[in-house]
């Protein structure tokens, strides 16, 4: 007999089948010898089990007694938890987070130092009439500063003879 | 004797090497910027480097170079760069990359600044010219100390 049909067996002599299965197996025990003869044996084992086993008073009210239980059983997984664990590697798990933050705190700010502008500082003057405008390229890392003509005829849009600071520069070959 | 001339020898040689590592040597090209083809005869394109900074910023499609101009400034000392005719920079090495950089135009100081030269990095003054053309004079310092070639 398969192992399963045996549990069956035992699960209907104990009374935990559904009725349907129930009547099944019990008609199945009626026709098969082994069958029924396992159910009988169990059936004995099942008696004199429930005639000798020693009844055990914990003595105490049920919910108590499973509360200290839980409680020991707490109390184990703590102690289990601490033993062992050396001082530095509880601190590991605070001073692992604060180092990586220090760490990239510390990339951040050499980031920003190597890739920053370069430092625009205190002298700058411009000629009257003339206004300086500054502004840095983070591609091409390169600083410029437009000096940019407000006189009325630069304003005007009139295209100035000679700008002050205009460099002589070549005739274009379109002009020669 | 013989090992005070060699004592004497190395504190100058130390004194040497100090005194060039506060040299700052500097190179400073004007640059015209213009929408024609070509320059004048006496200009030629700006190099790859520079001209593509310039392209990456500005509109114009052509940057010719004009003037190529190398100094090597003593710390605390003060040169004068013809950039052309009408312009001129006046640079003083402050120390630690920084420079006063003067520009003057016809004899009038039409702008003047400080500022700390990174290595290899270009400060660029510009500003507009007559007939939609513009006018660059870069700025860098090579920190290295070699001397820059002049193209």
């Amino acid at each position: 007999m398969k192992h399963d049909l045996q549990l069956k067996v035992q699960a209907w002599l104990d009374g935990e089948l559904p009725d349907r299965e129930a009547r099944q197996i019990a008609e199945w025990i009626a026709r098969d010898a082994e069958a029924s003869a396992l159910a009988a044996e169990l059936g004995c084992i099942k008696k004199a089990m429930f005639r000798n086993e020693a009844a055990a008073a914990p003595g105490e009210s049920r919910e108590f007694y499973w509360s200290k239980i839980e409680r020991q059983i707490q109390r184990e997984a703590g102690l289990r938890r601490g033993a062992g664990t050396p001082w530095y590697a509880r601190w590991r798990r605070y001073l692992a987070p604060a180092a990586g933050v220090a760490a990239l705190a510390c990339v951040l700010v050499m980031a920003v130092r190597q890739n920053g502008p370069p430092t625009f500082d205190e002298i700058s003057s411009t000629i009257d009439g003339m206004e300086a405008v500054t502004f840095h390229d983070q591609t091409s890392q390169m600083t410029v500063v437009w000096l940019q003509d407000n006189t009325p005829a630069s304003a005007a849009n009139i295209p100035v003879q000679d700008p002050v600071l205009s460099p002589d520069r070549p005739v274009p070959v379109s002009d020669m | 004797m013989r090992s005070a001339a060699s004592l004497l020898l190395s504190a100058c040689l130390l004194a040497a090497s100090a005194a060039s590592a506060a040299d700052m040597n500097l190179e400073a090209r004007l640059v015209w910027g213009t929408n024609d083809e070509k320059g004048g005869p006496d200009c030629k394109p700006v190099d790859a480097e520079l001209s593509a900074n310039l392209h990456r910023m500005f509109k114009w499609k052509n940057y010719f170079e004009i003037t190529n101009q190398v100094a090597d400034i003593p710390e605390n000392k003060t040169r004068d760069l013809k950039m052309s005719d009408r312009c001129t920079l006046r640079i003083k090495n402050l120390g630690g990359s920084r420079v006063e950089i003067n520009c003057i135009g016809e004899g009038k100081e039409v702008h003047k600044r400080a500022d700390t030269l990174l290595p290899h990095t270009w400060l660029v003054l510009g500003g507009n010219d007559k007939n939609n053309t513009a006018w660059f004079i870069g700025l860098r310092s090579d920190a290295a100390g070699k001397v820059i070639s002049k193209n």
